[in-house]
């Protein structure tokens, strides 16, 4: 008996958290003060366009006397651990967004509300492009510019940046970088894992700068009069993170035919791997691009969907020609890369078809390894494959069938995952849309149950516009501040890709 | 010649009965017991030590060697054995008998100081998938660069009557082929025009690998082709024959009872649908259609289970089996059981081996009745007695010449055509005609 009790009482001090915060925070600190560097953009354009300065200034410096004060008060370690890598994650984005959101709250009158500013910011780090303005061309120059910004900097991906300079950093920013990259596998483009996010980042500067320039020649060779200089880079700087968030009241409906298309080209680049278009622009490889079946799969859905809604606007007489072609594959291309932008209303003059094929085309978004959200066509093409292998296990019990992507066999975990992150995803929106109906109901706003799935979808999947009030043209300003906070934490959640904040939320990620 | 054998096992037992009447043999094994049972049958000399050791091979004589055999079971053995013999002789040539595909390769990338090397479970492999090929027979085996092709056959009730029953000068026997002999019980006869195939009979056929096929058909029960075959135990030698039949285009199933292996094998081998199971079960044979393969090839390490599912799959309605089996004594039983051919790795790795002991005009060589009959495949010197003269002229003896390549090309001789000087004969003859038959030509 007094054995026994012994070994109770050994039992019985608490564990400690098997977490270790402070080491945690202290690397989001030391990541959080070069997000301070940012703010001198905006700054530069306000000296530019003469307006006030100070909006920035100040939440630099609160940005960077955060991070240095966090890294201060935390000790640090020379490598982050794998558990600590969850947190280190999700508190760098909700951080990031929340100080991204400090100039709307000091110089921005429609976003006075805490939660509209948090929302805006929350939207652009994300790339999600949703907005809860309502006059979008009254906005400064410079906060304008800063919302472009926040999608180019969310686009790549502040970690990827993190890694990319922070020496401490080089040891465990694989694990990190792999929670943030979009898809199940990062795909690796030079022997250390800094090398490849330089590359990446390179590769995105490269992308951005090609598509200013080609936007420009369009504006000065006067094959678009609404194109200018500021507006070719104020749309590259949310095309290539498939954004969306755009300086015009009408988004890309304002500019011609020309620039359109141009966009079009860059959002479908902007939504293939990135490592892929590595391979291509920069090695020449151009057998391992045309041979993945991931990209095969990607524009094979952009096709297919583009010619199901060229079809119906052909059908029901709402454009045609050039003009049809145009919008289905644009239209088509925005949604599926989760860009957001929109050549025309289509929540107002497109069929109903139209609509459930846009918001299909939201669950499916970009490839893996590139800057667009939603479940991916990996993931589809995976999880059809499991399928499949269910059905064929049926009949034969006894086959050993493993599932090969582009020939290579995938790992059963690796499949595992990808089965529970589609199941934990359309959980996740079920329950937005869910709460996002009921609440909308109680404040008495016209959202119907398609509107709440759209409003959902679109902001797990990090898209932009949903139907109704939310639609390409209009804003998700009128939704309470209950559902306003719902889809913060969609987008969040969306971009993040679920696993490294839900496991935050379980009782043995906690337990030492 | 004088040649060096290592290791008394099985393979070694085999090339050492090929070879001891005709060449001065060595044998080098670590147990006293399995050599002086070789020694007391066969006219050798025992050396009992390691191979594996220098001092060892010298003291065994090795520096005026010609042919240095490594076959024991262990590679590594094998390996080092040949390499110490090549630096100590350097003229010798050396064969080492591997079971690891890997040591293949690398000897293929030319990384291993050894001239030849025999991997068990290829020529398994190479062996069982020729039968597959060609349903009806018992053994086959290819010359001339796969132009000339022996096949043995059984010859069964059922076959069809235009060759079986008639004299062979009025059976219509597919051109480009030749009856080489016929086996009848113990006794063995050298075809003349006036002699009959009769059921029961085994007889030996040489031609066009088409002539092959079209004896397979006239001599088989059923005139279809194999195009689906279950494999027993994926193993390597089981790997390395699903692999030869993949390349013929031939669907292939594996069974395997390890989990992890059969999902190793699975994922090498994206064409193949491999199955984790015994294979033994009455219920998944009858699930997963077994009965419907034309062929089952049974490649378990255990040759009782072997034998067993052999005769499940017969009873489910397989119609030709093939048996991998290590015992020696086993092929026999295994025959009489039912299964249609059973082929013993460690036989056909000494057939391989044999084949380079021989004159080195000699390219090829094949046994067939265990060492009764080989296959000679000869260069014809140009002063050879028997040069310009006509088929039908030449002697009848226990030999036969089935085809000959000539500029490459192979022909199948009728009484007219002659022997040139140059020429490749492929010859059929009792094995201790070979001697004679290679001073003849």
């Amino acid at each position: 008996m007094a054995v026994r009790s012994a070994r109770v009482s050994s039992v019985v001090p608490r564990r400690a958290v098997g977490v270790d915060i402070g080491g945690a925070l202290n690397l989001v600190g030391a990541m959080l003060r070069y997000l301070a560097l940012a703010f001198l953009f905006p700054t530069g354009i306000a000296l530019g366009y003469g307006e006030p300065v100070w909006p920035f200034l100040a939440s630099g410096a609160i940005t960077a006397v955060a991070g240095f004060g966090l890294e201060r008060i935390t000790t640090g370690r020379d490598r982050i651990g794998a558990r600590e890598g969850f947190f280190v994650v999700s508190v760098t984005w909700l951080l990031a967004a929340l100080f991204v959101s400090l100039p709307y709250l000091f110089a921005e009158p429609q976003l006075r509300h805490p939660v509209d500013a948090y929302f805006e910011a929350m939207s652009g780090m994300t790339t999600t492009g949703a907005s809860v303005l309502t006059d979008i061309p009254a906005l400064d120059h410079s906060v304008a510019m800063w919302r472009q910004l926040s999608q180019w900097l969310g686009g790549m991906g502040i970690i990827v940046l993190a890694v990319a300079v922070l020496p401490r950093l080089r040891v465990g920013g694989r694990q990190l970088m792999e929670y943030e990259a979009p898809g199940p596998e990062l795909e690796p483009l030079a022997a250390s894992i800094r090398a490849t996010a330089r590359r990446l980042w390179f590769l995105y500067l490269g992308l951005t700068g090609a598509m200013i320039l080609v936007l420009t020649v369009v504006a000065y060779t006067g094959l678009d009069e609404a194109m200018t200089f500021y507006e070719a880079v104020a749309h590259a700087l949310t095309t290539l993170p498939t954004g969306g968030f755009s300086t015009r009241a009408r988004s890309i409906e304002e500019f011609g035919a020309v620039s359109q298309w141009v966009i079009a080209v860059f959002m479908v680049v902007a939504g293939a791997n990135f490592a892929l278009t590595y391979r291509a622009l920069v090695r020449g490889q151009l057998r391992a691009p045309i041979r993945d079946e991931e990209l095969r799969l990607y524009l094979g859905l952009l096709a297919l969907a583009s010619i199901v809604l060229f079809l119906d606007l052909v059908r029901e007489g709402i454009h045609t020609g050039e003009e049809a072609v145009r919008h289905a594959v644009f239209q088509a291309s925005s949604i599926m890369t989760t860009t957001g932008y929109a050549s025309v209303d289509f929540a107002v003059l497109w069929t109903g078809l139209a609509a459930l094929v846009l918001v299909m085309l939201m669950f499916v978004g970009g490839s893996a390894g590139s800057t667009g959200g939603a479940i991916k066509p990996i993931r589809i093409l995976l999880t059809g494959r499991i399928l499949r292998r269910e059905l064929d296990q049926t009949v034969h019990p006894e086959a050993v069938l493993p599932i090969r992507f582009n020939g290579l066999v995938v790992h059963e975990r690796t499949l595992r995952a990808i089965g529970a992150f589609v199941l934990l995803y359309l959980a996740v929106f079920a329950v937005g849309a869910l709460v996002i109906a009921i609440d909308s109901g109680r404040a008495d706003l016209n959202v119907g149950a398609f509107d709440a799935i759209a409003a959902a979808a679109t902001t797990i999947g990090n898209v932009g516009p949903a139907f109704g009030f939310a639609g390409p043209m209009g804003s998700f300003e009128p939704f309470s501040p209950l559902s306003k906070v719902v889809m913060i934490v969609l987008m969040w959640m969306g971009r993040l890709e679920l696993i490294p904040i839900a496991v935050l939320f379980t009782r043995s990620y906690w337990r030492a | 010649m004088k040649i060096f054998v290592v290791g008394a096992g099985q393979v070694g037992a085999t090339v050492v009965e090929a070879l001891h009447s005709e060449h001065d043999l060595t044998l080098i094994d670590l147990d006293p017991g399995r050599l002086s049972a070789l020694s007391n049958r066969y006219e050798l000399r025992p050396v009992q030590g390691n191979a594996a050791s220098r001092r060892v091979l010298q003291e065994a004589g090795l520096v005026d060697g010609a042919l240095f055999i490594a076959c024991t079971s262990r590679d590594e053995t094998n390996i080092v054995a040949a390499m110490f013999a090549k630096r100590l002789a350097p003229e010798i040539t050396t064969i080492v008998r591997t079971t690891r595909e890997e040591y293949v390769e690398i000897w293929r990338e030319r990384e291993l100081e050894i001239d030849h090397v025999v991997s068990t479970e290829l020529e398994t492999a190479h062996a069982v998938s020729r039968l597959i090929g060609v349903p009806a027979a018992r053994q086959t085996d290819i010359f001339a660069e796969g132009q000339v092709q022996m096949v043995e056959f059984d010859v069964e009730e059922g076959a069809q009557a235009d060759v079986v029953g008639l004299p062979l000068r009025r059976a219509e026997i597919p051109p480009d082929s030749k009856v080489a002999s016929i086996i009848r019980g113990d006794r063995t006869i050298v075809p003349r025009g006036d002699e009959s195939i009769e059921p029961g009979d085994r007889i030996v056929v040489i031609g066009s690998p088409e002539a092959a096929r079209a004896w397979s058909q006239l001599l088989s029960r059923s005139d279809r082709a194999v195009d689906d075959v279950v494999i027993v135990g994926a193993g390597e030698t089981g790997v390395a024959i699903a692999r030869l039949l993949l390349e013929q285009q031939i669907r292939v199933r594996m069974l395997e009872a390890d989990a992890a292996r059969a999902r190793e094998v699975a994922e090498l081998l994206p064409e193949v649908r491999v199955f984790h199971t015994s294979g033994l079960e009455q219920d998944f044979i009858e699930r997963e259609r077994i009965g419907h393969a034309r062929a089952a090839i049974l490649a378990m390490p255990e040759d009782a289970k072997n034998l067993y599912a052999a005769t499940l799959a017969k009873l489910h309605g397989v119609r030709f089996t093939v048996a991998i089996v290590h015992d020696p004594l086993a092929a026999d039983v295994f025959e009489r059981a039912g299964v249609d051919v059973a082929v013993n790795p460690r036989t056909v790795t000494a057939e391989e081996i044999v084949r380079f002991a021989h004159d080195p005009r000699v390219l090829q060589l094949s046994m067939l009745e265990g060492d009764r009959f080989e296959v000679l495949d000869i260069t014809v010197r140009e002063d050879s007695a028997l040069c310009g003269k006509a088929f039908r002229e030449l002697p009848m003896t226990g030999s036969l010449i089935g085809a000959i390549v000539r500029d490459g090309r192979a022909i199948f001789p009728h009484g007219d055509d002659m022997l040139q000087p140059g020429d490749r004969a492929i010859i059929f003859t009792e094995s201790s005609r070979v001697p004679q038959v290679e001073r003849a030509l």
